[in-house]
């Protein structure tokens, strides 16, 4: 067999956005770091992220999950990631205006109004209450996406099983990841074959094309499901999933850098928290 | 050890019913596979072909009847069947199927690793594999981003990884195109060489008798032909009751015999054998070069059209960047070539050379046919 | 010349998030009424390609044009353009959505909207020409493979569609189904209705195509006979496919012989038809109408007074086979089998549809320029003059 064989073009399966998610994890620059250390170090500025009062805390995690996915994905922040992001904002701006007009009717009001059977009051506090809770929450998001975009599923369960998850239940995550491709796969061909076939014009007749497709993804779970059975015993099965290429174990170092980022970002949180007051610079107040 | 076939059945009956109302039935199915013989399970659709591997490999358990896999019976105990399975590899024909690993390397590290072969061992089994299959530089790919062919050739490494003396596939070139087809039959057509035992299971035709040596016709769970396919073939209403057909090359040369007169035999099986009885004794040939070489080689193609033929010669080709004329199935496509008139030469792996020469060299029966140096 | 039916112009395509085109600046254009192949290894961008026919997918770039129109993405006009342009894909299980047979092949003409009585007229023709009307009520779940291969391509020609396309029509079939496909596709073609296979097997594609489009990693490389194509063999090598058995055979012994190369033969008869001649057997047509027994076979042997090979052409004949116990040769792939056993010297009697006469006779008229002249005669059914 030549060489050759790498064609950059052809192309792989599947296109829908699972699989560009994946595609970007497995390309990751921060891919072959523990899994383990990166689960550590996420979880840790996510607790600290929750934990202090402070805005600017919640702005150094959101810049820091920012540095990390730069990074990750080489300054190239995929449009898809741009999209998700801008709609768990929009999502957040609209939660958090309900915060905000739902201030304490005992502080002093900076805007009030009356709509319908609603009362809405918002006070300074509300008002920044609200600021900090979408801060946080987008910090959060970022944080989580880079943690996403360079961890793929196995090695996120790979990370599962160094932490004492049993090890059914990581193989069974594997599992669902690697038929979870196929069969969405599956559903884009089988998505097209009904617009051929004009499965999709009007209501009635889409819910019914729908239903259509997942009894035939259903059934050809099933099948796979069988096949695969027969396969696995073909090659050797013995109840369990060996491991070749174990991740790197998390080290002490990874510990440690998971544990400063939190102790740092505490004390920069306790000593600016109220630092910026929103509803001043908003409203003048 | 002495016996005569590595894998023999006895009275296989076997009958059982998939969820699609399929049935899946073996009746009376007595049949034995000679060591070193290319043989081709043949039949069509539902006609029990993969029913009849899988009990090759213990995976299905006969009704009545035995398995004997090298002279003795199969004994369906767990330790025994794992042994077993190390022995007898199965390709299936979907890839999906049969790759479980989220990565390449990890998937054909899967088979050795459930033996529990120390590291250094899986590590060269899996260097080795991936390089008879090429697909080294993909070895740390995530298997969800491959494309079809790729695929198929993690799933055969995977296979090959086990180092297994008889290698079972099912349908190994549908869903390729044509050239990844070439690559699959020749690497199968290598492993027959240095001594495995293989296997193909398949309603192509074509392939069947373009390679095998002896085929096995099954046609709704009953044997219906065991022995050399031209036999088979000559006998039209079986064919035609095994949801078969005839294959191209031989129907050829039946009808263009039968209208000169002459005998079917001897059979041409591929184009190139078609060619050597049809050309005319005066034909202008090219002469075939066969050039064994190592890694430090000297190549010097002096203006000839070039193929390669072998995992070490192709190897060599690709690291010093140079490419052939004739990259797939090179045997018969040097023939072809020379036939055509061009100078050719064939460079091979040291090991294939001999092998190479005698299949060359089985053009003359046929006829006239270009000289080998 | 006939006029193109579809046509793109720069069509380029991109998969969101992919960083290279699927498609890249492909202007094809599909003639009406000739047999089409596209052409290409896989992942060459077929499928993207004629995704694009039926308006399923809208180019990044470019435009796609039917029977001369830019085709607009509005609901109505889609609607309008799948009803005409139908798609058959290589996994029959991706497109079959009824629970029955007969609710299956209606799905489409249901969708589109039709009358109960247009819908079930459809249906009973679709089902008839491709041998399943006797299954109408089993359960789509309990057919083998090739006969869920067939039920999809129903369900495509019950929308009556201009433009059909097949994606690797015969993949994963057995070598009757196989042949029993082609020669379905071989009667729509003759029926009026462009037929589009998109493969990469190139002997199938030599076979039918008139007309080739192949694609290389997304671009359109070539359109127009297969022969030229075939020719060059860098260019074939480098789109991963490999030159046709019969273009190989034929450009070989040729040269051995000195022969010219052309005519091109595409079929094992007109192969043989070029490269040997003896006696020739007669040739004789029967079109079967609505039964199929022994006095059809007696009326042959007592026009050529002696034993005959016989062979069948047409899913309605072969569906009527099993009743009659007739004993016949061929019941597969039966034009090129008497053929060739006519060219053996041998006579033979083809029992064909009534609509395939023609068909027929052009299939044996090409045959004229491979330099066979066969005898041949159009039998009448003896039970349309009793009835």
């Amino acid at each position: 067999m030549t060489g050759k064989g790498a064609k950059p073009r052809e192309k792989a399966s599947g296109t829908s956005e699972h699989i560009q998610m994946d595609a970007l994890a497995y390309s990751s620059r921060m891919l072959h770091w523990p899994p383990l250390g990166k689960l550590l170090l996420v979880i840790s500025v996510l607790v600290v992220n929750i934990m202090t009062d402070s805005v600017i805390t919640a702005f150094a995690v959101m810049a820091l999950g920012l540095i990390l996915m730069a990074y990750s994905t080489n300054m190239r922040i995929p449009f898809i990631l741009g999209v998700f992001i801008a709609e768990a904002i929009l999502i957040l701006i609209i939660a958090c205006g309900i915060i905000s007009i739902n201030g304490d009717t005992s502080q002093p009001c900076i805007w009030s109004a009356d709509f319908l059977w609603m009362d809405f009051y918002m006070t300074s506090d509300s008002f920044n209450e609200a600021w900090l809770v979408m801060i946080r929450a987008i910090a959060g998001i970022t944080m989580m996406m880079a943690f996403a975009t360079s961890t793929p599923i196995p090695h996120l369960a790979q990370a599962l099983r160094q932490i004492r998850i049993p090890d059914e239940i990581c193989e069974i995550v594997v599992l669902i990841y690697r038929y979870a491709f196929l069969l969405l796969e599956r559903l884009d061909t089988m998505w097209s074959a009904a617009s051929s076939r004009l499965g999709f014009s009007g209501f009635r007749r889409t819910m019914r094309t729908t239903a259509s497709i997942a009894v035939g993804i259903f059934t050809s779970s099933m099948n796979l499901a069988d096949k695969a059975q027969v396969s696995l015993e073909c090659r050797g099965y013995r109840g369990y999933f060996p491991i070749w290429n174990r991740p790197k174990k998390a080290g002490v170092g990874w510990v440690a850098i998971a544990v400063v980022t939190f102790v740092l970002l505490y004390i920069l949180g306790t000593h600016t928290e109220g630092v910026i007051d929103f509803a001043g610079i908003v409203f003048g107040v | 050890m002495d016996f005569e076939y590595i894998i023999e059945a006895r009275d296989l009956t076997y009958s059982y019913e998939k969820k699609d109302g399929a049935p899946m039935s073996l009746k009376g199915v007595s049949l034995g596979i000679k060591p070193g013989i290319r043989t081709v399970i043949l039949g069509a659709n539902g006609a029990g072909k993969s029913t009849l591997f899988y009990h090759f490999n213990g995976v299905f358990k006969p009704k009545s009847g035995e398995v004997l896999y090298r002279g003795i019976p199969l004994c369906y105990d767990k330790e025994i069947l794992y042994q077993l399975r190390e022995d007898i590899a199965v390709v299936v024909q979907n890839p999906d199927e049969q790759i479980f690993s989220s990565t390449v390397e990890e998937d054909v590290a899967f088979g050795p690793m459930n033996r529990n072969l120390p590291p250094d061992v899986v590590e060269s089994r899996i260097r080795d594999s991936l390089f008879k299959v090429g697909m080294e530089e993909f070895r740390n790919r995530p298997t969800t981003q491959l494309s079809y062919g790729q695929k198929k050739r993690v799933a055969i490494a995977g296979a090959l990884a086990m180092e297994p003396k008889v290698l079972i596939l099912d349908e190994p070139t549908a869903g390729l195109d044509p050239q990844m087809s070439q690559e699959v039959m020749e690497l199968v057509d290598q492993m027959c060489m240095t001594g495995t035992t293989v296997i193909i299971s398949t309603h192509d035709v074509d392939l069947a008798y373009a390679w095998a040596d002896e085929i096995h016709v099954l046609r709704l769970g009953h044997l219906v032909y065991s022995g050399k396919p031209e036999e088979f073939f000559e006998d039209r209403d079986s064919v035609a009751l095994s949801g078969l057909s005839l294959p191209h090359t031989f129907s050829i040369n039946h009808s263009l015999e039968a209208i000169r007169g002459l005998p079917d035999a001897p059979y041409p099986r591929t184009n190139s054998q078609l060619l050597a009885k049809l050309a005319p004794s005066d034909s202008d040939f090219g002469r075939i070069r066969i050039v064994p070489v190592s890694q430090d080689s000297q190549i010097d193609t002096d203006g000839d059209v070039v193929g390669v033929y072998g995992f070490e010669a192709k190897k060599l080709f690709r690291d010093r960047g140079i490419s052939a004329d004739i990259n797939f199935n090179a045997i018969e496509g040097c023939c072809l070539s020379a036939m055509q008139g061009h100078d050719t030469t064939i460079y091979c792996d040291q090991e294939l050379a001999a092998t190479i020469r005698y299949r060359i060299g089985i053009l003359t029966m046929f006829g006239h046919v270009p000289e080998v140096v | 010349m006939s006029d193109g039916t579809i046509e793109t112009v720069d069509l380029t395509y991109w998969y969101s998030g992919n960083d290279w085109a699927s498609l890249d600046d492909v202007s094809i254009k599909i003639r009406k009424g000739v047999k089409t192949v596209i052409l290409g290894a896989n992942g060459a961008g077929k499928s993207t390609l004629f995704y694009h026919f039926n308006g399923v997918f809208k180019p990044s770039a470019g435009s796609v044009s039917f029977n001369g129109e830019v085709i607009s993405y509005r609901r109505k006009a889609l609607r309008a353009l799948r009803s005409k342009v139908s798609v058959v894909l290589q996994n029959p299980d991706d497109q079959i959505f009824g629970q029955t047979v007969e609710e299956d092949v209606a799905y489409g003409p249901t969708n589109l909207g039709l009358d109960d009585d247009e819908i079930e007229s459809r249906v009973s023709r679709a089902l008839r020409l491709v041998g399943l009307d006797d299954l109408r009520d089993r359960n789509t779940l309990k057919l083998s493979y090739g006969q869920r291969k067939r039920l999809a391509l129903a369900g495509a020609l019950a929308m009556e569609p201009e433009v059909l396309i097949m994606d690797e029509p015969t993949a994963g079939l057995d070598p009757q189904m196989a042949l029993e496909l082609m020669e379905l596709a071989e009667q729509l073609h003759h029926s009026g209705t462009t037929v589009v296979i998109s493969t990469h097997d190139v002997d199938l594609a030599y076979a039918w195509a008139d007309e080739i489009h192949v694609l290389r990693r997304g671009e359109l490389i070539y359109s127009g006979r297969s022969e030229e194509f075939y020719s060059d063999p860098i260019r074939v090598y480098t789109t991963g496919v490999m030159q046709p058995s019969m273009f190989l055979i034929n450009k070989s012994l040729c040269d051995m012989r000195g022969q010219p190369e052309a005519p091109y033969p595409r079929t094992e008869t007109q192969l043989i038809s070029k490269m040997a001649s003896g006696p020739k057997g007669r040739f004789l047509i029967m079109p079967v109408s609505d039964r199929l027994d022994k006095y059809m076979v007696d009326a042959a042997v007592d026009e050529v007074g002696g034993d005959l090979a016989i062979g069948l052409y047409g899913a309605v004949t072969r569906s009527m086979l099993f009743d009659s116990m007739l004993p016949v040769n061929y019941v597969f792939d039966g034009f090129e089998s008497c053929m060739s056993e006519c060219l053996m010297g041998r006579d033979s009697l083809l029992l064909c549809d009534a609509d395939c006469v023609d068909l027929i006779l052009a299939k044996m008229e090409r045959l004229k320029d491979f330099g066979t002249v066969v005898e041949f005669k159009v039998l009448d059914d003896p039970h349309s003059g009793s009835a």
